[in-house]
């Protein structure tokens, strides 16, 4: 009986440490995918900002006065054409 | 049990059993052998010897991400973003050359080759990018150059393997301000590449500079300027200053970076330990600036200065200023600058802060407001002003001046309020005269001109008195027949436009009134306002004000003898508006002879103006410069007013808009752009947020 119990709780130690030693390469796993999905996130936050700086550039009175002239000018053009 | 099992089966499971309980045993020996016993040292060309202790191997995978800290955002009045920090990347490549690749230059070249052109292709990866091939072309040519001088490629043989001691790994900048997505993704796919497995890609933090409506904020808002500098442990770094304008205020400098930790392996891979702590947040500037009121200065000072160009008729002016200041508050809402030529808006002067000129005829309220607070002019006194009257002869002949005082037109007998509407030379001159040396100095000091002007804005032009004006071993005739006569009409005497603005500031508030072009910042979410504008000190009496005030109002009439008479013809005529008791103001017109680089002595015209509105009680204040370089006519009533006056029914019509829009029971009419500090919130859609009572 003794040597059956000395048995299992040898196979609880191996078991305590393979699971231990899975459990860590699985939390250096996470973390390497962590790391990963923190650049994606940043690289998304740059890329976010870098198109808002653009929209600011482009609300300005002049560029949206002039994307307007292009849209009437287009509109004359489409216009123009429909009669000929 | 122990009968139930034979001898020899015992005897084999407590073999077993032993074994497998040294195992542990064997394991803490080899430890503790490998640990203790052959723990040594490891030599280096530099630095201490390194231990080969358990801690030494944590160090090795400890990592730190240096984030450097924002240089913080410049908005206006109302929170439009005039400047920003936009997050980029600078990306270098840690090359180390593969063994395999190493046993044949044939095959270490086209390696290189591969790698270059991988790079290249992943840096044109933006779907947005013209000219694609040519682009490709050149970060190709350019990373092909770098590899080849750093590998040294052409002092290897033809073929066989890279010799021992040739440089077989390589740092290099790959790009910098790398911050479109689908450049970061291509990149990072570059090293999955089994070819390039050896190749380490860092993606190290950077900032790029943002400037929405550049075009009208480069001589205030200024910009920066990225060197290499020293830093105390000797090892060089990127450091950015602000060289001019508000990006120079110490309130921007960037605090010291923040660093995030985390692990990464013998094989390059990178493991999350914690996201950044602390980490630096953007300071906020608020200035002074209204870019709306911007971009009609601007537009109106420009469409003025080119406008003979456009005709083809007459000349252009050399440069132009024109500044719109709140008089409450000092605040400069407007600087507009212009140069003939467009050359570089960089690197060209901020006009209103840094060109001078003898200011003219716009100094004269100022002189008159000075004598008559001085108890020195009764204001209802009447001067012969015709030239070569007796009074003439007596008081300004007499002393012997080498050029005679004349006026533009003929005057008769004129009150100081005549003198003002006509502004009349000879008027003016009688009144300096009546000022002593001391009070002259004083007039120089109380409105500031020659001091400095306070912004905390580098590069600016002081400007003063002749350095010969105050000479004490100037005799007192001598003093009265140049200098004070100069100074009477605006000559003698150098300003920037700021300081003309300024100096009316003082008038009309008394003699410790400032402009200011920041109203506050925000640091680590704290408000700190600038300094209130201070009312104490010696200012002038109300009568005072108002008899120039009144006078300056009268400039701008129907009357044929005033200054501004022209501008009210044609403003009438243009726009339909009796500027007459809207608009006051006063006209200058200065003829010099200046040095120009390249050029030798030159004579200039500046024509000037200063204009305030409303009437009753003045708000806003606004000065316009001119100078051209050649002797064309070129008066401040026909070319500086006329941007002044639009400048100020545009100021007072979009305030009125505001207002309206404020008081709307549904909040905002249309989209405003609301208050944004951050580049990531445009603000559009919400509603304008109410000035505060210091920007007011």
């Amino acid at each position: 009986m003794k040597w059956l119990l000395a048995g299992l709780l040898f196979a609880l130690a191996v078991t305590l440490a393979i699971g231990t030693a899975a459990l860590r390469a699985d939390n250096a796993r996470s973390r390497y995918h962590l790391e990963r999905a923190f650049h994606q996130v940043r690289d998304r936050v740059i890329e976010y900002r870098r198109l808002s700086v653009g929209l600011l550039d482009e609300a300005s009175p002049e560029r949206l006065a002039a994307a307007h002239w292009q849209h009437l000018r287009a509109a004359q053009q489409r216009r123009e054409g429909a009669v000929q | 049990m122990k009968g139930a099992m034979q001898d020899g089966e015992l005897g084999r499971v407590r073999f077993a059993f032993g074994l497998l309980g040294a195992v542990p045993v064997f394991l803490a020996g080899w430890l503790g052998w490998l640990q203790v016993a052959q723990a040594g040292e490891l030599e280096r060309k530099r630095g201490a010897p390194l231990r080969l202790v358990p801690a030494t191997a944590d160090r090795q995978a400890h990592r730190t991400e240096v984030v450097p800290s924002p240089r913080g955002t410049i908005v206006d009045r109302h929170g439009n973003v005039m400047a920003l920090d936009c997050e980029t990347y600078e990306v270098r490549a840690d090359i180390v050359v593969p063994l395999k690749v190493r046993l044949d230059v044939a095959i270490f070249r086209s390696w290189l080759v591969g790698l270059t052109e991988s790079l290249a292709l992943a840096l044109v990866a933006d779907p947005d990018l013209a000219d694609r091939d040519d682009v490709r072309a050149r970060h190709t040519a350019r990373l092909a150059k770098i590899l080849q001088r750093e590998f040294r490629t052409g002092d290897l043989p033809a073929s066989g393997p890279i010799p021992d001691q040739h440089p077989l790994r390589v740092d290099l900048l790959v790009a910098s301000e790398v911050e479109v997505l689908a450049v970061v993704d291509a990149l990072r796919r570059v090293v999955t590449d089994k070819r390039f497995v050896a190749v380490d890609l860092h993606f190290l933090r950077s900032y790029r500079r943002a400037y929405p409506e550049r075009n009208l904020t480069h001589g205030i808002v200024g910009h920066i300027n990225t060197a290499w500098v020293k830093t105390v442990g000797g090892i060089a770094a990127m450091q950015s200053t602000g060289v001019c304008g508000l990006e120079s205020l110490a309130t921007l400098a960037p605090e010291p970076a923040a660093a995030r930790g985390y692990l990464k392996d013998g094989s390059g891979r990178a493991y999350f330990t914690a996201p950044l702590v602390n980490a630096p947040t953007a300071t906020v500037l608020h200035s002074t600036l209204d870019l709306d009121m911007q971009r009609i200065a601007l537009r109106e000072l420009t469409a003025t200065a080119e406008a003979g160009a456009r005709e083809g008729v007459v000349t252009i002016p050399k440069w132009g200023a024109m500044v719109l200041v709140e008089i409450a508050t000092g605040d400069v809402v407007a600087a507009a600058s212009w140069h003939r030529g467009q050359p570089n808006p960089a690197a060209s002067p901020f006009t209103p802060m840094q060109n001078l000129c003898e200011p003219g005829s716009i100094v004269k309220p100022l002189v008159l407001a000075y004598a008559y607070e001085a108890g020195v002019l009764d204001w209802g006194h009447t001067f012969d002003c015709t030239s070569g009257s007796s009074e003439y002869r007596e008081r300004i002949a007499s002393l012997g001046r080498g050029k005679a005082v004349k006026d533009d037109h003929p005057c008769h007998e004129l009150t100081p309020h005549g003198i003002l509407v006509n502004s009349s030379n000879i008027g003016a001159s009688y009144v300096g005269l009546l000022l002593e040396r001391e009070q002259w100095r004083d007039y120089l000091r109380f409105y500031g001109f020659g001091a400095p002007l306070g912004l905390q804005l580098p590069n600016e032009s002081l400007g003063g008195p002749h350095r010969d004006s105050f000479d004490p071993t100037t005799p007192i005739r001598r003093f009265r027949a140049n200098t004070a006569i100069s100074f009477s009409f605006g000559y003698e005497l150098q300003v920037t436009t700021l300081h003309m603005a300024r100096a009316y500031l003082r008038l009309f508030r008394g003699a410790n009134a400032e402009l200011r072009v920041c109203r506050g910042a925000e640091v680590d979410g704290q408000w700190h306002p600038a300094p209130a504008p201070a009312d104490s000190g010696p200012r002038f009496r109300q009568e005072v004000v108002d008899a120039v005030r009144a006078a300056m109002v009268d400039v701008v009439s129907s009357d044929p003898h005033a200054t501004g008479a022209h501008l009210h013809r044609n403003m009438l005529k243009e726009v339909g508006i009796d500027l007459h008791g809207v608009i006051a103001g006063k006209t200058g017109t200065a003829a010099s002879r200046i040095g120009i680089k390249g050029r030798g002595s030159v004579d200039v015209r500046n024509a000037s103006f200063v204009g305030f509105m409303p009437t009753e009680s003045p708000r806003w204040l606004a000065v316009c410069v001119l100078q051209k370089d050649d002797s064309a006519r070129f008066y401040g009533g026909t070319y500086a007013a006329p941007p002044v006056v639009r400048l100020l029914l545009q100021c007072q019509q979009l305030e009125q808009r505001r207002l309206m829009r404020q008081e709307s029971p549904n909040g905002s009419i249309g989209q405003d752009r609301g208050q944004s500090g951050s580049p990531g919130d445009s603000g559009w859609g919400r509603v304008a947020p109410e000035t505060t009572s210091v920007g007011r």
